[in-house]
C-alpha cells in the first residue's frame, strides 16, 4: 500500500501538470465500460488466447503485472502507456490501423492510475474454459457400485482429499426425504430403517420416496414455481398480465413428465401450459427489453440453458459474447409480430431474425409461422446434439442435493464444473433415461457421496478455485421449514390455493396441503420465498436478522407453536407420556434422533410453572436450531 | 466434434471471500454473502459525496397528491352547480406562507408557517407509462425503475440501508410505517417494490402497517412476560453449544446463530422504547394524531431520534381511497390535507427543536399529482379512469381532480443540507399545468437524496455478472441548486 502511494506520488512530482487535476479527485476509470472495450477491440488479438506478442498477456491484470508491462498507480511509469501515447510509428500500439483516440488513451491513463482495477471475473481470455456442446462422456461403466462414486472417488484421489465419514441412518433417511419429497420422516419410518439389516434398505428407501407421486410433485412445486415464476398470486394477475400453469406443472410431476416432452411443453405450449412462454403484462409501456418475446428469451436462456441474456437483450453484452441479434433471435421465434431490435430502448431499425442460440444444433425458418417456429425451437432446444440441455438440468439437481452446482453459479453454465466428468456422465445418463428427472435424483440419492455426512461450507477465496469435499448442508426453504412444522403441531390448513387436479379425489384420506401448494404469507415471504417476478434458481442460503425477528416474534409462527403445544400436550395424555417421554418423542419427531440425557435435563418441565407456555418455548427452541433448519 | 457452447467464460464469479465481506459490512448479516448476493463494483466513476443528512424521511402521498390542490395552487374555482370542468383547475383559494414568494392551498395553514425550513419544488416530472397503475409509478418513484426489470430492484431505503447502513444496529436500517401488504387492492404489486430486491432480505422494509402498535414488532411474542423470552432463548443457546456434530466453523450455522442474537438483542435492546407511542405525552401525541399517518410521522420522529437510518411514512396506498381520488376530490383533499397539515409542521418543529433537522432529510412526495381535464401528460394514451366525469358540475362529487397528471408535481424537502426557504421549479399557471421550468425527473430526485445521505448517483453493486446503479443506469443527476451552498 505504501509504496502504491509512494509512487503515485512520484508520478505526480514528474508530472506537475497534473497536479491540479490529481488533487482534485481524477475519476478512476471504469473497467467494464471504458477499458475493456478498447482491449477487446485493439488489443485482444495480439495479447491474449495464446498469442501474446512481446511476451505481454492482457488476458487478466495478473498476467498484465506478471509482464511488467504497466505500474499500478503511474502510467508514466508503464510501458503500455508510452506505447499507447509515442509518436515513433515502429514503437505505438496498436501497431495497426488508427492510433487510440484520446479519450481512449486518457481512460487508459486514469485506469493505470487508478490502480489497474480490474473485476476478477472480467478476462480477454476467451477459451479460458471450452467444452463441446455435444455429450460426449457418458458416465464410467461401474457393475458393481454407483457410478458417480467412481468418478469422485478418483477426484479425491486426484486431490489427496479425506473422504467424509458416512452419515448415520437417522441423518440419512431425515435428508433424502427432506431432499426429495421436502418432509420430515415420521419417528416410526426412521426407527424401522435404522433397525433394518437390509443391505439394500438405502435404495429401496429412496425408491420408496420416489414413488410417493404427490409428495414428490408437492415438494418439486416450490423449485419449479420458481423457475417458471409460476404462482397462486403474484404481480400481473390483478388485470390479466399473467397466466398460471399450476395445473399443468403439478399434473407433469405427478406424471414425472420426461423433462424433454415437459420443456417441449412449454415452448410450443397447449393452453394450460401458455403462462410460462407469456410471461408478465404490466398495464402500460414497457422497456424494449422487457417485452414479452424478451422475457421468453432470457427466461428460456437462463432456466433451460444457463445463459444470462439479459445484458444482450439490451446491448451486446459485455460479460459473455451473446449479442443483441442472439437475444432477439430467441424472442424473434416467439413474437407474433416482426420484433424491431433496439439497443438501449432506442429502435435500430433492424428487424430481428429468428435464431437459435447453437446453430450447429439447427436453424430456425422465420419465415414460418409461429407455432411451427417454437415447433422448431423446442426441436432444437431437446436436440440429443444440445447437451446443454441436460447439462443444465442435472447442474440444478446436484445444487439441490449437494447444495451446490457442479458448475457455480448455476445460472452461468458455461462456467467450468469441479468435475466436468460427472457432469457429461450425469447428463448422458439422464439423456439415456429418457430424460427422466427421478432417475437422476435416484443416481444421486444411491451413491456413496449422498450418504456421507455434510462438509461445512468452505471460505472461498478468490484465489482458490473451489474444491469438492462432499456434500453441503442446504439451508430449509420457506415451504419445508413450514411444512416441517406444520407437520410437528399437526397445523395443516384447510384451503388449497393452487389450482391443481385432484387425483386423489376418489381417495378416502385426502393429503395434507403443503405449503407450496397455499399463497405466500408473511412468514413464507421472509424466509425468502421469492414474489416470482423473475425467475428465481438459488433461494437465499442464510438466515438475516429481519427473518430471525420474524421467527423470535412473529405472530403466524408463535400461533402455530401455540397450537402445536396444545396438540403435544394432548398427545401426552393419549399416549400416557411422562414428561421425559414426551420430550423424547419430539426430539424424534423434529430431530429424528433421540435426546441426550443433558438435552433432556435441560429441557424437562417445570410444572410449578405454565406447562402448555414451557412445551410452546420447547418447540420453539427445538425448531430453531441449526440442526433442524439446515438439512445436514 | 461439435460446436463449443460459448465463446467466453467470466471466471469463478463469486468466489469472493466471504467473511472479509462480513467484516466490510459491520451491520448486515452473512445473508448478504449467499451466493447469488450483489458485490460492490471496484470502480464506481465518481467519488462518494459527503453527506448532508444521517436520516432520512420519506412522507409518502400515496395515490396522487394534486399539486394545485396542495402546494402549486392555481386558479381558484368555487363549486357551482353548472360550473363548466375545463374551467376547473384548484378548488381551494391559496393562502399565504412564511415564505414571501410563495403561496399554498388552503388547509396546509400549519406547514405554510414552516416553509421557511425547507424548499418547495413544483416541477417534479414522472415518466408516461402509458397506462396509469398506481403501484406501477410508485414502483418506480420508490426503486428509480420502471417495472418490470430482469432483476428485482430494490426500493430507493434499501439501498440505503445497504450503502451507509444503520445508524444503530438496534434500531432497522430500513423502516416501513403505515402500508399494509396484506387484505388490500394491488397488494402484489406493492410487494413488488416494498423490497430490497437482489440486494437481500436483510436490507427490506421493516413493515410497520400500525404505529401505535409498532412496539409489538420489536418486543417478545404476545402474552410472552420479559423473563420467560429470556429463558426461553438461553436455554436455546445452551442446547446449541451442547449440539452434537463437528460444524462448528461452518458459516452457515454461525451466521443463523448471530442473526438469531441480533434479533434477540433488538428485542431486548433499550432502544426499542423508540417503537413505543405511549412514551409520548397526552400532548405530543394530540399535536400528531391526525390518525394513522400522523401517528406515523411521531413514531418517525423517535425512531430518528433513536437512530433511524431510512424511515417511510405513508397516507397509505389502498385503491380509490385517501389521495386516490377518482371521485369527491375535493371533499376527499380537504380531509386528506387535514390529515397531513399538523404533523409534518410537528414533525419539522420537533427536529428543529431536538437539533436533529439539519441532519435529517424530510421528503414529501408523491407518485404524480392530479388534473381535472388530462389524463397521464397531454397527448397521452392513458385511459381516462375517473369516476365522476362530467363537462358541467351537478352535485359535489364531480368536483375535485380526479385524472392521473405526471407534467408536474410538488415535492416538499426540508433539513439535510436543502436550502431554506426556496421555491424551485415553476408549472404553467393554466392547463396544461405542467413544469415549465426545472423539471426534476424521478432519477434526478433520486440523485438528490442520495447525494445527501452521501451516495454518488452511480453507485452500482453487481448482480448476475453485470452492474445494477442505484439511480437508473447510473444516469442520476442531483439538482444542485437545491442545497446549502
Amino acid at each position: 500500500m505504501h509504496s502504491l502511494l509512494f509512487r503515485f506520488l512520484t508520478g505526480l512530482a514528474l508530472l506537475p501538470g497534473w497536479f491540479a487535476s490529481q488533487a482534485t479527485g481524477q475519476e478512476p476509470a471504469d473497467f467494464a465500460h471504458e477499458i475493456m472495450p478498447v482491449l477487446q477491440a485493439r488489443c485482444a488479438e495480439c495479447h491474449s488466447n495464446g498469442v501474446f506478442q512481446g511476451g505481454l498477456s492482457l488476458e487478466t491484470r495478473e498476467a498484465l503485472l506478471e509482464s511488467g508491462a504497466a505500474e499500478p498507480g503511474s502510467r508514466e511509469d508503464s510501458e503500455i502507456w508510452s506505447r499507447i501515447t509515442t509518436d515513433d510509428a515502429d514503437l505505438r500500439m496498436p501497431p495497426e490501423g488508427q492510433p487510440l483516440t484520446a479519450d481512449e488513451i486518457e481512460a487508459i491513463g486514469r485506469w493505470i492510475d487508478g490502480g489497474l482495477e480490474w473485476p476478477e471475473e472480467l478476462s480477454l481470455a476467451k477459451s479460458r474454459f471450452l467444452r463441446p456442446l455435444e455429450l460426449t462422456r457418458p458416465l464410467p461403466d461401474d457393475e458393481t457400485g454407483n457410478p458417480i462414486d467412481s468418478l469422485i472417488d478418483q477426484y479425491f484421489r486426484d486431490q489427496q482429499l479425506d473422504y467424509p465419514a458416512a452419515l448415520d441412518d437417522r441423518q440419512f433417511i431425515r435428508r433424502v426425504q427432506l431432499d426429495l419429497l421436502g418432509l420430515l420422516p415420521s419417528p416410526d419410518k426412521v426407527n424401522l430403517f435404522v433397525e433394518s439389516d437390509d443391505p439394500a434398505k438405502h435404495e429401496k428407501l429412496v425408491d420408496a420416496l420416489l414413488s410417493r407421486d404427490r409428495d414428490y410433485a408437492d415438494h418439486w412445486m416450490s423449485f419449479w414455481n420458481d423457475l417458471l415464476r409460476n404462482d397462486y398470486a403474484g404481480t400481473g394477475y390483478i388485470d390479466g398480465g399473467r397466466q398460471q400453469i399450476t395445473g399443468w406443472l403439478h399434473r407433469s410431476l405427478m406424471e414425472n413428465k420426461s423433462y424433454d416432452h415437459f420443456v417441449r411443453e412449454l415452448i410450443n405450449p397447449a393452453e394450460e401450459a401458455e403462462g410460462f412462454i407469456k410471461g408478465i403484462k404490466w398495464r402500460g409501456e414497457v422497456n424494449a427489453s422487457q417485452i414479452q418475446p424478451l422475457q421468453f428469451s432470457q427466461n428460456i436462456s437462463q432456466v433451460f440453458l444457463g445463459i444470462n441474456m439479459k445484458c444482450a437483450s439490451c446491448h451486446d453484452s459485455f460479460i459473455d459474447d451473446w449479442k443483441l441479434a442472439d437475444a432477439y433471435g430467441l424472442a424473434a421465434i416467439m413474437s407474433e409480430q416482426p420484433l424491431e431490435m433496439h439497443r438501449c430502448d432506442v429502435p435500430t431499425g433492424q428487424i430481428a431474425v429468428s435464431k437459435f442460440v447453437f446453430p450447429t444444433v439447427g436453424q430456425i425458418d422465420g419465415t414460418l409461422p409461429r407455432a411451427e417456429r417454437l415447433t422448431q425451437l423446442a426441436d432444437l432446444m431437446t436436440s440429443p446434439e444440445n447437451g446443454r440441455f441436460p447439462r443444465t438440468i442435472v447442474n440444478r439437481l446436484w445444487q439441490r442435493m449437494a447444495g451446490r452446482g457442479l458448475v457455480h453459479p448455476v445460472d452461468v453454465m458455461a462456467g467450468q464444473a469441479w468435475s466436468e466428468p460427472l457432469l457429461d456422465g450425469l447428463a448422458t445418463h439422464l439423456v439415456e433415461n429418457n430424460y427422466d428427472l427421478k432417475q437422476t435424483l435416484r443416481l444421486i440419492a444411491t451413491s456413496k457421496i449422498y450418504r456421507a455426512a455434510s462438509v461445512p461450507v468452505p471460505e472461498a477465496s478468490t484465489s482458490d478455485p473451489f474444491v469438492f469435499r462432499g456434500i453441503q448442508a442446504k439451508r430449509m426453504t420457506a415451504e419445508q421449514f413450514v411444512d416441517a412444522v406444520w407437520q410437528l403441531t399437526d397445523g395443516w390448513p384447510d384451503q388449497l390455493n393452487a389450482a391443481i387436479e385432484d387425483p386423489t379425489s376418489e381417495v378416502t384420506t385426502q393429503p395434507p396441503i403443503r405449503a407450496a401448494l397455499v399463497n405466500s404469507d408473511a412468514l413464507m415471504r421472509s424466509l425468502g420465498r421469492p414474489n416470482r417476478e423473475q425467475v428465481v434458481t438459488t433461494r437465499p442460503a442464510e438466515l438475516s436478522t429481519l427473518q430471525a425477528l420474524d421467527l423470535s416474534n412473529g405472530e403466524i409462527l408463535a400461533n402455530w407453536l401455540r397450537e402445536g403445544a396444545t396438540y403435544w400436550l394432548e398427545k401426552q395424555q393419549q399416549e400416557k407420556w411422562t414428561d421425559e417421554q414426551l420430550i423424547k418423542a419430539l426430539f424424534l419427531a423434529v430431530l429424528s434422533r433421540p435426546c441426550t440425557e443433558s438435552e433432556k435435563v435441560l429441557l424437562i418441565l417445570d410444572h410449578a410453572g405454565d406447562v402448555q407456555q414451557q412445551v410452546e418455548d420447547l418447540l420453539w427452541i427445538v425448531v430453531m436450531l441449526p440442526e433442524f433448519q439446515l438439512i445436514q | 466434434m461439435g460446436q463449443a457452447e460459448s465463446t467466453h467464460i467470466t471466471g469463478n464469479t463469486m468466489s469472493e471471500s466471504r467473511r472479509e465481506f462480513l467484516q466490510k459490512m459491520s451491520a448486515a448479516t452473512a445473508a448478504a454473502m449467499a451466493c447469488a448476493a450483489p458485490r460492490p463494483l471496484a470502480a464506481n466513476r465518481s467519488v462518494a459525496p459527503a453527506a448532508t443528512a444521517d436520516s432520512c424521511i420519506l412522507l409518502w402521498m400515496a395515490g396522487g397528491m394534486a399539486a394545485p390542490e396542495t402546494f402549486d395552487p392555481k386558479r381558484y374555482e368555487p363549486f357551482e352547480i353548472g360550473l363548466q370542468a375545463e374551467k376547473i383547475i384548484s378548488t381551494f383559494p391559496a393562502i399565504d406562507t412564511v415564505v414571501d414568494n410563495i403561496k399554498i392551498s388552503e388547509g396546509l395553514e400549519h406547514i405554510a408557517q414552516v416553509l421557511d425550513r425547507g424548499t418547495l419544488i413544483r416541477s417534479h416530472v414522472q415518466a408516461d407509462l402509458g397506462h396509469i397503475l398506481h403501484s406501477r409509478h410508485q414502483y418506480h418513484w420508490h426503486t428509480g425503475y420502471v417495472p418490470p426489470q430482469t432483476v428485482a430492484a430494490p426500493h430507493l431505503g434499501a439501498w440505503i440501508a445497504r450503502l451507509p447502513g444503520p445508524r444503530n444496529s438496534a434500531i432497522p436500517a430500513f423502516i416501513d410505517i403505515g402500508q399494509r401488504l396484506e387484505d388490500i387492492g394491488e397488494k402484489e404489486e406493492l410487494k413488488a417494490f416494498h423490497t430490497a430486491g437482489f440486494l437481500g432480505s436483510e436490507f427490506g422494509p421493516f413493515v410497520l402497517p400500525y404505529p401505535d402498535r409498532a412496539i409489538d414488532a420489536v418486543r417478545p411474542p404476545a402474552g410472552m412476560t420479559p423473563a420467560r423470552f429470556e429463558s426461553r432463548y438461553k436455554k436455546y443457546r445452551e442446547l446449541v453449544n451442547r449440539e452434537v456434530g463437528d460444524h462448528a466453523s461452518d458459516y452457515q450455522k454461525e451466521s443463523m446463530l448471530r442473526s438469531m442474537e441480533n434479533a434477540y438483542r433488538l428485542l431486548n435492546s433499550p432502544e426499542r422504547v423508540a417503537f413505543e407511542l405511549t412514551q409520548e405525552s397526552a400532548e405530543s401525541v394530540e399535536q400528531y394524531n391526525t390518525g394513522r399517518f400522523g401517528l406515523g410521522c411521531l413514531l418517525a420522529r423517535r425512531l430518528v431520534e433513536a437512530g433511524a437510518r431510512f424511515i417511510e411514512v405513508t397516507t397509505e396506498y389502498v385503491p380509490f381511497l385517501h389521495w386516490d381520488t377518482h371521485e369527491n376530490g375535493h371533499t376527499t383533499a380537504a380531509r386528506m390535507k387535514q390529515e397531513i397539515d399538523r404533523p409534518v409542521a410537528q414533525l419539522i418543529l420537533d427536529l428543529e427543536e431536538r437539533g436533529l433537522l439539519d441532519r435529517t432529510l424530510v421528503i414529501l412526495a408523491s407518485e404524480f399529482s392530479r388534473d381535472m381535464m388530462i389524463e397521464g401528460v397531454p397527448g397521452s394514451s392513458a385511459r381516462d379512469q375517473s369516476r365522476a366525469k362530467a363537462d358541467v358540475m351537478g352535485e359535489m362529487k364531480q368536483f375535485g381532480l380526479h385524472r392521473h397528471f405526471t407534467g408536474g408535481s410538488s415535492v416538499l424537502m426540508f433539513g439535510g443540507g436543502i436550502r431554506k426557504g426556496l421555491l424551485y421549479g415553476r408549472t404553467a399557471d393554466e392547463r396544461p399545468c405542467v413544469a415549465i421550468e426545472n423539471p426534476v425527473t424521478i432519477t434526478d430526485l433520486h440523485a438528490t437524496i442520495l447525494r445527501a445521505m452521501g451516495i454518488a448517483p452511480d453507485t452500482a453493486l453487481e448482480v448476475e455478472q453485470r452492474p445494477f446503479y442505484v439511480t437508473e443506469d447510473g444516469k442520476g443527476q442531483p439538482v444542485e441548486p437545491l442545497f446549502d451552498a
